[in-house]
């Protein structure tokens, strides 16, 4: 899932609000750890860094909206879990907010420890640390009632949470959800600093679905009156070193007495001032730095001139997507190339290739399209490495074992990854839909099939690459380009049979595999908002039920392997369990042609010191960064 | 003449629920996609999705939605009257950001209009009064470029020149007049003369048109004839009635403007009404749409009707009955 929009209404402002685009949720992960200081031109920045205190941090951003008005129970960007996390709201686990794998292993943030599981591995109960507590106005001791409490708004339907589907396996959430029960009984709190999981079966994932900024504690005074979709984002309680400026002049008296924090305002700007009820000896094993004393984020409309004034050191930073020119233009430059920070965020792009529509039925001509694509052109048509490396397997190579194995599996191999056209041709020969066996897909359905693009750049430069890529193995695709959102309603709408789609993106909730096997799990499959495009595991009751086709051949079913790596815990065999489950995907169901392994791409203004890649969340690690306010401008 | 201005603010609701209409049609009939599933996370249930649309008011059939539009604009909502309702985007509601965005927008159209009959008034004048002179070619050629030129592109290039190269103006964005009216000035000198040079060059052209046909009538010679100076010739007798047509244009454009400075606002970073009416289309937020729309086509129809009212009383010919 991308994060919004960009429909130019007119040439003129959609060059004036060029690269608007924003990044949703998926983080990253790759194990190239940057250390060291360096300094670019204008006394710029590298990873490491000097970590001075004080000053203050400025983002532009062109969207402050996100995707649910930035309530911690309902925000599902990167963005905002990014700025949360990292600030805001702490958990019982959390993160190092570094880069690589030790950015992606959780660690205690709450909680005095990462339990071992009881029951079976169905039981995990955590105890707080002493001494965290909220921020003004509340300035109280954080209880498990809190945490309780957020888990209650997870399960609200009124609170719209966008992820609360990770935790219906909590005994009594889904009764609680349907108005059955008062409180989630498989959630208990025995004292104010104790609170128990009860599952209703083993998740090896658990303890990283615990990192999820939802779970936070909130506030149920506060939160109480703010349970709809959206409205809690301007009242949030902190439970980290920052909170929202002018959260001290809340009044919780009751609901009519609290009015919207100022120091956030959805269409403007966000400010953040330090927390004093924050004690940082609470925090060890997250480490967060919190070196400013103050975080700013500033709407502008001009996405060019959020770097226009990066680049004049009137700015930090940006949660913008970094224009291709802008990144040339720094990474030719010895001087200031230091001030680029691409970063591999665990996301994948790529092609969806429904299994039940033909020529796509047929798994030759799927590993045919693998095998032809001009993986290294589309990552040219959206501007080069900068912005992404050639992908090569569906689940990034960061949540699956540090292996070489992991490292140089490439089933689909090609010299830059341009396309082997010889192995694409004979592996269409194995095609049903080859009838001569001239390696060209040559039935009828190979002509004019729908192919399903964004109209938005860099889509529109993929185009070419894409269409010529098929008609080497005989595939004459009609595209169709449609802005994002309708793009994506387009093949998430079963009844439409959409045969192709080069329009999404897909990127981990949390650092486990297990959040890409969901879109192949034939379980989750729906009519309308199906995110399991490929319609992997469907059946024929299922296809007659949710308006797909079924092939007479039928389709690959993948739940079984989803179960069986669900339930080992976290460590060693798990990872090898879902690089299995990969290599499967890729192999025996090819539903994707993972076209790229994604990179956020960060430029820093000449004040930054200090800054680092918090590789959970794909974005920088606001905890990490420091400022020189005298090089501020 | 009261019986004529009564009439023409009927027409005014008339066009303001022709035009809400029309947004809802477009809204719900082209969609580009369920606003509903943007909050509804990845993997979205039905109930979910049933659940966000009910808490956009989105459950309802279209027609009913638009009578309830209607209805909250007429007698007010929880956030106050006229009932504008609460962004899906942006979680905020929608009067209190209209009136904020109000006064920018307010302050762009005001700086560029005093600027741009500032100029363009004179240098039409001028060029109609030196007909065919190198000083009427050259201002209208100077005219005709920035008619042409887009004002995204006169935007970037005076941003770079003025705030990036030479440093005499600060960069993009807007400081209230209460918080500094010399800040407030500063940020607002470029877009005031970005969005003036577009109208100046339209203005001139029209003045110096309307000066032209003006000086060769009759009534002008006459005067020439009865020994009044050239001056008084041009500004009292010339320029009165040059100038009618243009305050029926300045009128309408006035109206226009303020939903339409979408990419000056966009440019240079001013949260007025045509950057919100921007991402409201492009986010598929109905309510923020429908806000400006709404309040854009209020203003065109009373501008539209005082344009009328000043004309009226500055050309003694035209009588409204």
């Amino acid at each position: 899932m991308t994060r919004r929009r960009r429909r130019a209404l007119a040439l003129a402002s959609a060059l004036a609000l060029v690269a608007g685009g924003v990044v949703v949720a998926g983080c990253g992960g790759d194990d190239n750890k940057a250390a060291g200081t360096t300094s670019g031109g204008g006394g710029a920045t590298t990873d490491g860094g000097t970590a001075t205190k004080g000053g203050t941090y400025r983002v532009g951003v062109s969207d402050l909206g996100y995707s649910n008005g930035f309530d911690p129970s309902a925000e599902y960007t990167a963005v905002s879990w990014q700025i949360q996390r990292n600030l805001m709201v702490r958990t019982l686990l959390g993160y190092r907010f570094t880069e690589g794998p030790t950015g992606n292993e959780p660690v205690p943030d709450l909680a005095t420890e990462i339990p071992t599981p009881t029951n079976g591995g169905k039981t995990w109960t955590f105890t707080l640390k002493d001494n965290v507590k909220f921020g003004a106005p509340l300035n109280r001791a954080i209880t498990s009632k809190d945490i309780a409490y957020s888990f209650e708004r997870l399960a609200n339907p009124k609170v719209a949470a966008g992820y609360a589907f990770y935790y219906t396996d909590i005994v009594g959430f889904q009764a609680f959800a349907d108005g059955k029960a008062k409180t989630i009984s498989g959630i208990t709190t025995p004292n104010a600093k104790t609170i128990v999981f009860n599952l209703t079966k083993p998740l090896g994932d658990f303890i990283y679905r615990l990192t999820m900024p939802a779970t936070g504690p909130i506030p149920r005074e506060v939160g109480k009156c703010f349970e709809q979709s959206g409205r809690y984002g301007r009242y949030v309680i902190s439970s980290g070193p920052y909170q929202i400026e002018g959260a001290d002049k809340l009044n919780p008296a009751s609901c009519a007495t609290m009015k919207p924090i100022s120091g956030f305002n959805p269409v403007r700007s966000l400010s953040l001032v330090r927390n004093p009820m924050y004690d940082a000896a609470t925090d060890v094993e997250t480490t967060r730095e919190s070196n400013p004393d103050r975080f700013t984020w500033t709407v502008n409309t001009n996405s060019k001139d959020i770097f226009d004034k990066i680049d004049a050191g009137e700015l930090e930073g940006s949660q913008d997507a970094i224009p291709a020119d802008v990144a040339r233009r720094y990474l030719r430059d010895d001087a200031l190339k230091d001030r680029v920070k691409p970063r591999v965020d665990d996301g994948t792009r790529y092609i969806t290739m429904n299994l039940t529509e033909a020529p796509f039925d047929d798994i030759h001509v799927r590993k045919a399209v693998n095998l032809v694509m001009d993986k290294g052109g589309l990552l040219r048509a959206w501007g080069g490495t900068t912005y992404g490396e050639v992908g090569t397997h569906i689940i990034p190579s960061s949540l699956l074992p540090a292996t070489d194995e992991v490292a140089n599996y490439d089933p689909y191999p090609s010299p830059d990854g341009a396309g082997d056209l010889a192995a694409a041709m004979a592996e269409m020969k194995l095609s049903a839909y080859d009838k001569d066996k001239d390696g060209l897909c040559d039935a009828g359905p190979c002509k004019g099939t729908l192919l399903i693009n964004r109209n938005v750049d860099p889509y529109p430069k993929m185009e070419p690459i894409l269409v010529e890529s098929l008609k080497k193995i005989g595939i004459t695709p009609t595209v169709r380009s449609l802005p994002t959102g309708s793009a994506y309603t387009l093949i998430q709408t079963v009844a439409k049979k959409i045969p192709i789609g080069a329009n999404p993106i897909w990127g981990k909730d949390y650092s486990d595999a297990s959040t890409f096997a969901v879109l192949f799990d034939g379980r989750n499959l729906a009519p309308t908002n199906n995110s399991n495009y490929s319609l992997v595991g469907i059946t024929a009751a299922k296809a007659k039920e949710i308006g797909a086709s079924y092939p007479a051949g039928g389709v690959p079913n993948v739940d079984a392997d989803i179960d069986k790596c669900n339930a080992l815990p976290a460590g060693d065999e798990r990872l090898e369990c879902w690089f299995a489950f990969d290599k499967k995907l890729m192999e025996e169901v090819v539903p994707w042609v993972p076209y790229f392994a994604s990179k956020n791409t960060d430029l820093l203004g000449p004040a930054v010191t200090k800054w680092d890649f918090d590789q959970s969340a794909g974005e920088t690690a606001y905890s990490k960064v420091a400022v020189d306010p005298s090089k501020q401008k | 003449m009261g019986r004529y201005v009564i009439r023409r603010l009927l027409w005014t609701i008339l066009v303001v629920v022709v035009v809400t209409f029309l947004s809802y049609v477009i809204f719900f009939l082209m969609p580009s996609g369920d606003p509903a599933t943007r909050f509804a996370g990845r993997q979205p249930t039905p109930e979910l999705i049933a659940e966000v649309r009910r808490q956009l008011n989105l459950d309802e059939p279209w027609p009913l939605q638009y009578v309830y539009y209607l209805k909250n604009l007429i007698f007010g909502d929880e956030y106050g009257w006229p009932g504008f309702g609460y962004s899906f985007n942006q979680s905020v509601p929608i009067l209190p950001e209209l009136i904020e965005r109000s006064k920018v927008t307010l302050s762009l159209i005001a700086g560029g209009a005093i600027l741009w009959l500032a100029m363009g008034i004179p240098v039409g004048v001028i060029s109609a009064v030196k007909r065919r002179s190198i000083t009427d070619r050259l201002t209208m050629g100077v005219a005709l470029f920035f008619v042409s030129a887009p004002v995204f592109w006169l935007g970037l290039l005076s941003l770079y020149l003025f705030w990036n190269k030479l440093g005499w103006l600060p960069g993009t964005g807007y400081v209230s007049f209460g918080t500094s009216p010399k800040d407030w000035f500063l940020h607002l000198l470029q877009p005031w003369f970005v969005l003036a040079l577009l109208f100046a060059a339209i203005y001139a052209r029209l003045v110096r048109g309307n000066m032209v046909d003006t000086l060769s009538e009759d009534y002008i010679r006459t005067a020439r004839a009865k020994g009044l100076s050239e001056r008084r010739v041009i500004y009292r007798h010339a320029l009165r009635s040059s100038l009618t047509p243009v305050i029926s244009l300045l009128a309408v454009d006035l109206g226009v403007l303020v939903g339409g400075t979408i990419v000056t606002e966009s440019v240079f970073n001013l949260q007025g009404l045509g950057q919100w009416v921007l991402v409201g289309t492009t986010d598929q937020d109905l309510p923020v749409t429908l806000a400006v729309t709404t309040l854009v086509a209020i203003v065109v129809s009373l501008m539209s009707l005082l344009g009328d009212i000043v004309y009226a009383y500055l050309d003694p010919r035209v009588r409204y009955k």
